[in-house]
């Protein structure tokens, strides 16, 4: 069927764009190195492979900073990217409202003021290796979920429009705190925007560690929601009456992609647009069908992502730009540009 | 095939204001019943509440016996698949898409779809005629195409009742016809149980084996469309007065809505000689208007004296096909007397009722108000008595008997007839 064939192509292109986009972001950086050191090291870690390639041509340090540094954010770039996309793609489908996002149960704000909090009471305990202010971003991100699926829920339902009104209303309630925050503890001011801009700097493998079961997981379930997802937008009753059980399938994809968010958001700062354009363009491509868009969804949003940090530690080296400026800067024109081009958006 | 229905106490209210008042009711198997009733009724809650979309707020409903809330949601959706009335689809999938997640009851969380499926989604799209559009978007076809995809979509569930929510709304009645067509072949030749609220009431009566009509959330009859589907019931649901017969095309019950009840009642009565149709027009707006008419000198069974009997009026007939006896025009001279004025519609005059034109005459002599109704056409002959009925007609003119084909204008000049007559 043309169907699978055009959907393969993508896939495949998807694929080789990644790997073009690992092997480009792990070779540019104050220390260049050559694209074919780069594979050649990967290549050394895979099992097959690994047996079969010769690093001695590669320098010490070289293999250090790849090994260390760049490798490790590149695949938390991967992860964040992906899973703000595939998240991004449920909330769409779920709500049926092309303005919806990861952050639409407050998930950001609540992140930002649990991050703040630890920042201004210069909290400097760590767990596992994880910084308090992860861990009260994280906090804070459940508490604001929290409140608002609370609030939306109506005599065991949670109206779409509910939802929205609570998420908008809890947000701007949590960024009103924020404000005060940073209003009465002017001298963490730097910090507080530093974070809630978003960035990958400084990134490791426990941080890697800490949110690939998450996004792995949380894709999973999106995934095998995915017949849910594409009858719910035929309308809730439709849905239900094709054996959809409505409340219970929202139930959990709000909880899976609210926790997924809240995971990317506790290590990477609040990375916005991500969400809301990705899935949007990929959705341009391969159409409506969750099967499909959440996958490649994924993929499309961990290659901009590790496309857009590339870009931010590069284009003002030495100094590192926080990579949510330039998702917002790439996609907020990108997205006027595909509003304008199709009205297939929906 | 097909579930029996039944409804205990049903009762649904939103926001306090109470929809569904106590419902008890069996629909039986294998049936094509349409819920109609006014607007405001409650005939989309009902079928939201057997379609489980809304829980009743008291009382239950039994799916063969058994509670529709023991159901689970794939379960139920193979048992009952539900076309709500039309919203848009906003989502670009194709109507092969749309169609194939008719199967979703069938399948569980990990499983893809097989042949077996796409045969029966193929069957569905052969049925209801769409499987040329397989490939197109499902926002870019007609709103007809559309409501077929929905069914097909609904026939993929292999379900055993299927429920509608006005599928014709929205169509022209090309459309219509179709939709209706396909649900009784689905209903016949599959024994697929349909119910549909339907706001045509001719559309019910001509597709639907059994009725249910609501009235201000209470059932007002259910039971087979002819028995249901009566003149003083409809007039109770709607308000309206109802002219019930049967069409000379379908033979199907036709429902003429004839006034809204609400209408002047006067005293004085109008005397109209008709016959042949040609007083059917005048007839209904006197009544309309609330006159008392008076008719005749008619034939039985002429579709002129049919109309009055219905609306209740004053007849004098004649035997079918037979002469107008001295009698007869006796009677209806008396019933001319009494009225306030006469109308002589424009009827095709022949040996048989010229003496009703002799009668107009006298009373025109008399000095009672004559007034033709005129809608001769200019070409056609109506007068098979060579002449004779035509040259009434003028000598009448010239006696001053007014003329008008313009039928406002008729029932203005009675309405200041009455005024003066009052003053």
């Amino acid at each position: 069927m043309r169907q699978t064939h055009r959907r393969s192509l993508i896939f495949t292109g998807l694929m080789g764009v990644l790997i073009m986009a690992v092997v480009l972001a792990a070779s540019v950086g104050a220390a260049a190195i050559a694209p074919g050191d780069v594979l050649r090291v990967i290549a050394s870690y895979l099992p097959w492979l690994g047996d079969r390639v010769d690093v001695s041509s590669v320098s010490l340090a070289h293999e250090s900073i790849l090994l260390h540094i760049r490798l490790p954010r590149i695949a938390l770039a991967f992860l964040v990217g992906g899973s703000l996309s595939v998240a991004g793609s449920a909330m769409q489908g779920m709500l049926k409202n092309p303005m919806a996002d990861p952050f639409i149960m407050g998930t950001s704000s609540g992140a930002a003021l649990g991050a703040a909090v630890a920042i201004v009471l210069r909290l400097n305990q760590s767990l596992l290796g994880f910084g308090a202010v992860s861990m009260m971003a994280f906090a804070g991100a459940l508490l604001a979920t929290s409140i608002v699926y609370r609030l939306a829920r109506i005599g065991g339902r949670v109206p779409v429009t509910a939802l929205l009104l609570a998420g908008i209303a809890t947000g701007q309630f949590f960024t009103a705190i924020l404000s005060f925050l940073m209003v009465i503890a002017s001298r963490d001011v730097n910090s507080i925007v530093y974070w809630t801009l978003g960035s990958l700097s400084s990134r490791g493998w426990q941080h890697v560690g800490l949110v690939v079961l998450p996004a792995l997981f949380g894709t999973a379930v999106l995934m095998f929601h995915s017949r849910d997802l594409n009858l719910l937008l035929l309308g809730e009753d439709t849905a239900a009456n094709t054996g959809v059980p409505v409340e219970r399938v929202k139930r959990v994809l709000l909880i899976t992609s609210t926790l997924m968010t809240a995971f990317m958001v506790s290590v990477s700062g609040i990375i916005g647009f991500v969400g809301l354009i990705v899935p949007h363009a990929t959705r341009f491509f391969t159409g409506p069908d969750h099967r499909f868009l959440i996958p490649a969804s994924g993929l499309a949003g961990g290659i901009f992502l590790i496309v857009a940090d590339t870009l931010s530690r590069t284009v003002i080296a030495p100094t590192e730009l926080p990579v949510g400026i330039l998702t917002a800067m790439a996609g907020a024109p990108f997205f006027i540009y595909l509003l304008r081009r199709s009205k297939k958006i929906s | 095939m097909g579930k029996t229905i039944q409804l205990n106490n049903l009762s649904f209210a939103y926001n306090e204001r109470q929809i569904l008042k106590a419902l008890n009711l069996v629909i039986g198997r294998k049936t094509f019943l349409s819920i109609i009733g006014p607007n405001g009724s409650g005939k989309t809650t009902l079928l939201k509440n057997i379609a489980r979309n809304l829980k009743p707020t008291d009382g239950g409903i039994l799916i063969d016996q058994r509670a529709l809330e023991t159901y689970g949601s794939a379960e139920l959706a193979r048992e009952m698949a539900v076309v709500h009335q039309q919203t848009d689809i906003g989502a670009a999938f194709t109507v092969h898409d749309v169609v194939m997640m008719g199967r979703n009851p069938h399948l569980t969380r990990f499983q893809q779809e097989n042949a077996h499926d796409r045969q029966i989604a193929d069957q569905a799209m052969q049925w209801t005629s769409v499987d040329h559009l397989k490939e197109r978007l499902i926002n870019e076809i007609s709103g007809g195409e559309r409501q077929r995809v929905m069914i097909a979509k609904a026939l993929a569930q292999e379900p055993t009742l299927l429920l509608l929510d006005e599928p014709t709304s929205f169509l022209d009645i090309h459309h219509q016809i179709e939709i209706l067509e396909l649900l009784k072949k689905l209903n016949q030749e599959k024994g697929i149980s349909v119910i549909a609220v339907i706001h045509d009431l001719n559309l019910a009566a001509r597709y639907s084996q059994e009725v249910l009509l609501l009235h201000q959330g209470k059932v007002l009859a259910l039971g087979a469309t002819e028995k249901v589907m009566t003149a003083a019931n409809l007039e109770q649901a709607y308000h309206m007065e109802m002219i019930i017969d049967r069409n000379a095309y379908t033979g199907s019950l036709q429902v003429c809505p004839v006034s809204l009840r609400q209408r002047k009642s006067r005293t004085q009565c109008i005397h109209v000689i008709g016959g042949g149709g040609m007083g059917k027009e005048v007839i209904q707006r006197l009544h309309q208007d609330g006159w008392q008419v008076s008719l005749g000198v008619v034939n039985k069974g002429d579709s002129d004296a049919e109309l009055a009997r219905r609306l209740g009026m004053t007849i004098i007939e004649e035997e079918p096909f037979s002469d107008i006896q001295a009698t007869t025009l006796h009677s209806a001279g008396i019933a001319a007397n009494k009225a306030m004025a006469v109308i002589l519609t424009s009827i095709p005059i022949g040996r048989g009722n010229l003496a009703n034109i002799q009668m107009a005459m006298e009373q025109q002599k008399s000095g009672k108000t004559v007034i033709h109704y005129n809608t001769y056409l200019p070409d056609v002959d109506f007068d098979y008595v060579k002449g004779e009925g035509a040259r009434l007609l003028e000598e009448m003119a010239l006696a001053g008997m007014e003329s008008t084909n313009d039928l406002d204008q008729l029932m203005a000049q009675l309405e200041a007839m009455a005024h003066e007559a009052e003053a």
